[in-house]
C-alpha cells in the first residue's frame, strides 16, 4: 500500500495521477490476463465517464447517509474516504473522477438492512462504515443497463462489526461494468460478501479484504451463470491480525461464448499465526466455446496457519446423467438439476432467506437457457 | 413382453455382445448368470439405453415396440427400470427430491396427474418403510455418504415407488451382507406380478435362493450359451463356469 495521504483532495488528486500513469488495465498486466479491459474501453471513456445514480428506499433508525455529490462532507466521510484505495487503476478511477456517490455510517451497535439499486452509466464511489458492534445488510442491486459503470467502494469494519453485501448483477450483453470492493476488517468484525453475476462484455468485481485485527474474519462465495458475457471476481485476502478465518466459495457455470474468471490471492502475513484459509472454486464448461479460467494463490508467510485451496473445472458428469435419465427425467430437466446441484453450496453460503429465494429463482431461469 | 433377437452390441470398438436371443413373458422371472466379462451389465446398459453402447444389429421390442427407438427418460416413462450395480452419488440433490422429480416426469411423459409434495412423501414413507430406508436418508443427498447396502435397499424403494412394467436387477446382491440380501430380495419379491416381467443378471447363486426365478440363463462370450430352470442355477454353482462353458461348446 502507499503511504497515507492525509487529505480528501490530495487522495483525490493522487488518485487521477494514478490512474493517467497506468492507463486502462489491458492483459498483458498479470491481474487482468483473463479481461482485457483496454481492448472494449478506452481511458477518455473513464475520465468523462458521468454519475451513477444511485437510490436508497429507506435507512434504519440511526444510519446515516451521506450524498457524495454534496460539496460539504463530514468529518468521518473526509478521514475515510480513499483512505483503502489500492494502486488498482480503475480503483483510482473511481476515487479520482466520480462526481456521485455515497457514504453510509452505522453508529456503534446499531443494526440494519439497507437495500440500494444502482442504475446507469458512469462512475460513482461508496463508503460504509460500521463503527463498534454495529452490524448491516447491504443488499446491492443493479439495474439493467449498456455501457459503462465503474463503482469503487470501501468498507470500514470496526471492532466486532458484522457487514453482510450481497451484490447481483443482471445478463447485460453491452455492459462493461467494474466494481473494487476495499475493506478493513478489525478485530473480531467480520466481512459477509456473496456475489451472483449473470455476464456482461466485460464484468469484474474485485474485492480487497484485510483482516487487520486479531479474530477479524470474511467468507467470501459468489455464483456465475453465463450462457454467453464474460464475468470475473478477483479477490485478495490478506490475514494480518491472529486467529483469522476466511473462506471462499465461487462457481461458475458456462455454456456458449462464456467466460468465467477467478483469481484469488491469499496472502497470510508474518505474524498472522493461526489463520485459517480456505479457498475453492470449481467450474462446469459447457460446450467448447466456453472459457473458465481458475487461478487460486498462495502466499504464506507465517508459521502456524492452516491453508487449503482447490480448483476444478468439468463437464456434467455423463454418469449421473445417465441415472438421472434412466429414472424417467428428461435430459433436459436432468442437466439443469445437475447445475443447480453444482450451484447449490454456494448460494447456500447466503444466510438472508429472502434474498437467497430471489437469488434462486435468477439462477434457475438462467440455467434454463443453459440446459 | 421382452424379446431380443440376435444382438450385436459394441462399447468403443470392442463387441461385447455377440448374436444374444431372449424372450422373456410377462409375469415371469429370468435369471442371467455369467462370468466377469461375459456382458451382463452391457446387457442391462442396453435395455436402458446408455450413451455409448452400440447397437450393430438385432433388434429389441418391448410390448410390441422397438426399445432402441427409445431415449433412456422414455423407457423409464414406458415402464423400464434398471437397478444398478453401482447407484451413483449426486451431492446437492437430495433423495427425496430426486424420488418426487423422477416420479413425476414419468406420470407426466404418461400424461398421468403430477403428485403433489404431501402425496409424494406419503408415498415414499410407505415404501421407505419396507425397506428400511429411514427418514434422515431421504433428506440426505442422493446417495452420498451411503453405505453398499443403503444404495441398494434404495435402488428396490425406487422399484416399489415407480412401479415398472419391466425391471432389471443388475448384481444387485454385490456388496450385501446376508440380512441385506434377504430384505432386498424380500422387496423384490413382493413386486412379483403377473403383470410384470423380471430380469435378474447375477455372478452368484446365491440371490436365487431369495429370488426364485422361472428361467435360468447362461451368458458367456455375449450369447446364451444355455437355458434351464431353477436347477440350473444350481448346477453352476456346483460344476463352475468353467464347465458349463465347456460341456455347451
Amino acid at each position: 500500500m502507499n503511504a497515507p495521504v492525509s487529505t480528501l483532495n490530495a487522495r483525490r488528486e493522487k488518485a487521477r495521477e494514478g490512474f493517467r500513469s497506468n492507463g486502462v488495465p489491458h492483459r498483458r498486466v498479470e491481474e487482468w490476463k483473463y479481461s482485457d479491459l483496454h481492448a472494449v474501453l478506452g481511458a477518455d471513456k473513464v475520465e468523462q465517464a458521468g454519475a451513477v445514480s444511485w437510490k436508497i428506499n429507506e435507512l434504519p433508525d440511526g444510519v446515516e447517509l451521506f450524498d457524495l455529490s454534496k460539496k460539504k462532507l463530514p468529518d468521518w466521510v473526509k478521514q475515510h474516504l480513499g483512505s483503502l484505495t489500492r494502486t488498482n487503476a480503475m480503483d483510482a478511477a473511481s476515487l479520482g473522477f466520480a462526481t456521485s456517490g455515497f457514504a453510509l455510517r452505522v453508529p456503534r451497535g446499531g443494526s440494519g438492512d439497507v437495500k440500494i439499486r444502482l442504475s446507469g452509466e458512469g462512475q460513482a464511489r461508496a463508503l460504509i462504515v460500521l463503527e463498534e458492534a454495529a452490524s448491516l445488510t447491504l443488499v446491492e442491486d443493479a439495474a439493467e443497463f449498456s455501457g459503462f459503470q465503474n463503482i469503487g467502494v470501501e468498507i470500514v469494519l470496526a471492532q466486532g462489526s458484522h457487514l453482510t453485501h450481497l451484490r447481483r448483477t443482471p445478463k447485460a450483453a453491452q455492459a462493461i461494468r467494474i466494481c473494487e470492493i476495499s475493506s478493513s476488517v478489525a478485530r473480531d468484525a467480520t466481512y459477509r460478501g456473496h456475489f451472483a453475476d449473470f455476464g456482461a462484455k466485460l464484468s469484474r468485481t474485485e474485492l480487497h479484504i484485510a483482516l487487520d485485527g486479531d479474530g477479524a474474519q470474511t467468507h467470501l462465495s459468489g455464483v456465475g451463470v453465463l450462457n454467453d458475457g464474460h464475468a470475473d471476481v478477483t479477490t485478495h485476502v490478506t490475514h494480518t491480525g491472529g486467529k483469522t478465518p476466511s473462506t471462499q466459495l465461487f462457481k461458475y457455470v458456462a455454456g456458449g461464448h462464456a467466460r468465467g474468471v477467478y483469481q484469488g490471492k491469499v496472502t497470510v502475513a508474518q505474524g498472522a499465526n493461526g489463520s485459517d484459509s480456505r479457498q475453492t472454486a470449481k467450474g462446469l464448461l459447457l460446450g467448447n466455446r466456453a472459457e473458465i479460467d481458475l487461478k487460486p494463490e498462495l502466499e504464506i508467510l507465517a508459521d502456524d496457519v492452516k491453508c487449503a485451496h482447490g480448483a476444478a473445472v468439468g463437464d456434467l458428469d455423463a454418469e449421473s446423467l445417465f441415472y438421472l435419465r434412466s429414472r424417467g427425467i428428461p435430459e433436459n430437466e436432468a442437466r439443469a438439476l445437475l447445475m443447480r446441484a453444482f450451484i447449490g453450496d454456494a448460494v447456500a453460503q447466503i444466510e438472508n432467506e429472502t434474498v437467497r429465494a430471489s437469488i434462486w429463482q435468477e439462477v434457475d431461469a438462467a440455467l434454463e437457457g443453459l440446459s | 413382453m421382452l424379446e431380443i433377437k440376435n444382438l450385436h452390441a459394441r462399447v468403443g470398438d470392442r463387441e461385447i455382445l455377440k448374436g444374444l436371443t431372449l424372450s422373456v413373458g410377462a409375469g415371469e422371472v429370468h435369471a442371467i448368470m455369467g462370468p466377469n466379462g461375459s456382458g451382463k451389465s452391457t446387457l442391462s446398459y442396453v435395455l436402458a439405453g446408455r450413451a455409448g453402447y452400440e447397437i450393430t444389429s438385432g433388434s429389441i421390442t418391448y410390448k410390441g415396440e422397438d426399445l432402441t427407438a427409445l431415449s433412456p427418460d422414455q423407457r423409464a416413462a414406458k415402464g423400464v427400470f434398471l437397478a444398478m450395480q453401482y447407484p451413483v452419488e449426486i451431492p446437492g440433490v437430495t433423495t427425496l427430491t430426486f424420488l418426487k422429480t423422477a416420479l413425476n416426469a414419468q406420470r407426466r411423459a404418461r400424461g398421468e396427474k403430477e403428485v403433489d409434495a404431501v402425496g409424494v412423501l406419503r408415498l415414499v414413507r410407505e415404501k421407505a418403510a419396507a425397506m428400511k430406508v429411514s427418514e434422515e436418508m431421504l433428506k440426505r443427498p442422493l446417495n452420498v455418504g451411503f453405505s453398499g447396502g443403503e444404495k441398494k435397499r434404495l435402488e428396490i424403494l425406487q422399484m416399489a415407488l415407480f412401479q415398472p412394467v419391466l425391471a432389471i436387477l443388475d448384481e444387485t446382491d454385490s456388496g450385501l451382507d446376508i440380512d441385506a440380501l434377504k430384505l432386498v430380495a424380500e422387496g423384490v419379491n413382493a413386486l412379483r406380478s403377473p403383470d410384470r416381467a423380471m430380469l435378474v443378471i447375477t455372478h452368484y447363486q446365491r440371490l436365487l435362493n431369495y429370488i426364485v426365478p422361472d428361467r435360468v440363463h447362461v451368458l458367456s462370450g455375449g450369447r446364451i450359451i444355455k437355458e434351464g430352470g431353477k436347477e440350473l442355477a444350481h448346477e453352476l454353482e456346483a460344476k463352475g463356469y468353467e464347465q458349463i462353458i465347456k460341456d455347451a461348446a
